[in-house]
């Protein structure tokens, strides 16, 4: 028995340690994860019953007032969508003259959340498609809202998704106000889970209430896609740094039907590669 | 044959079904679509625990090893992580196994208590060094309801074995 701990404890141990550095327990992993991916799709089924009975039996009176709200809400989206199609061509046409490189359109799949993932250290969700539907590690991904995480693992039936508030998520932000670029960082707490921006100098031009949006500096994120608005600056004496909380702009704790978009460039494999190549580089000169 | 003085009779064998459909329905338990709630109990630690205790032939290191990898790939963490602590959880029992059964069900599960807590604290530990945030107290119920479960789950899954050997007609049960 206790010679079979010891191997038991040196394999998971073994494990660990593969998870992140070799391909076999990338292939162990999605073996299982394929292997409970329909259960889990039948856990899901539940839920998304209750919803569409909930639904179902709710009251006219709200439904009145949610489609009143929804016609308003409508009415200005096609006000400024009219001005985004100016203003589109204007931009074309404007990015001709300048000879720059014009935007390319993103393309995206719709996808459906499975579950959130219950372990209380992270703040993941798992969706319903994978490598079969190409979905490409690092893709963003977004809701209705915004920006809500990145894919981090590729199963062949499903992937999960890193949430903004996921430990130490980054993503890299613009404050459309300033213009000033920062990296946002996830942190999963007790009762309530942060987002901050780290490292903007303490005497830097930033304000409750600003909106955040992404940067596309990262090659992963498209630019101009709603992410989060400052919640809160603390300046403080003792710090070069000031503390700035955010809201994300998604409702991050109840997510159910997500936007998964293609990386900008697809060059993240490649960006790794180069990576690895390079510490080996370093390791290299070491000798 | 002594008897343990908590059993008052001789089991009948388990069946097969039973035990690893139990096995599965707590990994169904460990997988329903709830979020990250810190004080649920770990259904599959729980069930890993008493099939060790009560069949040590059939439930051992190795059953825990594959239903922590399965468990780890399900709360997308590191592969390994719930395998190793269900290792050691079950380890502790087996050795443990021939004084707890001695006990009444409420004694067992003060006893197993401080097992069932240091696996948490054993996940809680390795995810801290993953530089991870602390989920907060609630995570002190999660052993606690655990504990408190046992003696239901003993009396519901050893239900089956306490049946007559020979089916009488004119037994209610």
């Amino acid at each position: 028995m206790l010679s079979q701990f010891v191997f038991f404890t040196c394999l998971s141990l073994f494990l660990m340690f593969a998870d992140t550095r070799f391909e076999i327990a990338k292939t162990l992993r999605s073996s299982i994860a394929t292997v409970l991916a329909p259960v889990n799709r039948v856990l899901s089924m539940p839920g998304s019953f209750v919803n569409n009975a909930a639904i179902y039996f709710e009251s006219q009176a709200t439904l009145k007032e949610s489609e009143q709200a929804l016609k308003q809400k409508l009415l200005l989206q096609s006000q400024r969508a009219s001005q985004v199609e100016v203003l589109g061509s204007e931009n074309a046409h404007l990015r001709k003259l300048l000879k720059l490189q014009s935007n390319l359109a993103t393309p995206s799949q719709a996808a459906q959340v499975l579950y959130a993932v219950s372990d209380p250290y992270s703040r993941k969700v798992v969706i319903d498609k994978g490598s079969n539907s190409n979905i490409a590690l690092g893709s963003p991904v977004m809701d209705a809202e915004g920006i809500i995480g990145q894919v981090v693992r590729v199963y062949p039936l499903s992937s999960e998704v890193a949430l903004l508030i996921d430990n130490e998520q980054a993503t890299p932000v613009l404050n459309v106000r300033t213009g000033i670029r920062s990296v946002m960082y996830g942190r999963p707490g007790a009762n309530t889970d942060t987002l901050e921006l780290r490292f903007v100098s303490g005497t830097a031009d930033v304000q409750a209430g600003d909106e955040l949006t992404t940067s596309g500096m990262d090659g992963v994120y498209p630019a101009g896609l709603a992410v989060a608005k400052i919640d809160k600056v603390e300046r403080r004496t003792d710090s070069a740094f000031a503390k700035i909380t955010c809201q994300a702009k998604a409702n991050l704790g109840n997510v159910k039907h997500v936007m998964v978009l293609q990386p900008t460039t697809s060059i993240i494999p490649n960006i790794m590669h180069d990576a690895s190549q390079g510490a080996d580089g370093k390791k290299g000169t070491k000798k | 044959m002594i008897m343990p003085r908590g059993q008052e009779q001789l089991l009948l064998p388990v069946s097969g079904w039973f035990l690893w459909g139990s096995l599965l329905t707590a990994l169904v338990l460990n997988m329903l679509p709830v979020g990250p709630v810190a004080w649920l109990p770990d259904w599959v630690a729980l069930f890993l625990a008493f099939w060790a205790m009560h069949q040590p032939q059939k439930v051992g290191l190795g059953v825990a090893m594959i239903f922590g990898l399965l468990v780890d790939v399900q709360q997308a963490t590191l592969l390994g992580q719930h395998a190793l602590v269900y290792c050691c959880l079950v380890l502790a029992v087996l050795l443990l196994r021939r004084r707890l059964v001695w006990y009444s069900l409420v004694s067992q599960a003060t006893q197993l208590l401080p097992l069932f807590a240091l696996a948490h604290v054993f996940l809680m530990l390795m995810q801290l060094l993953g530089d991870a945030t602390f989920p907060g107290y609630t995570l002190i119920l999660a052993p606690l309801l655990e504990a408190v479960v046992w003696p239901i789950i003993s009396i519901l899954l050893l239900a089956p074995q306490r049946r007559t050997p020979e089916r009488d007609v004119t037994r209610p049960l």
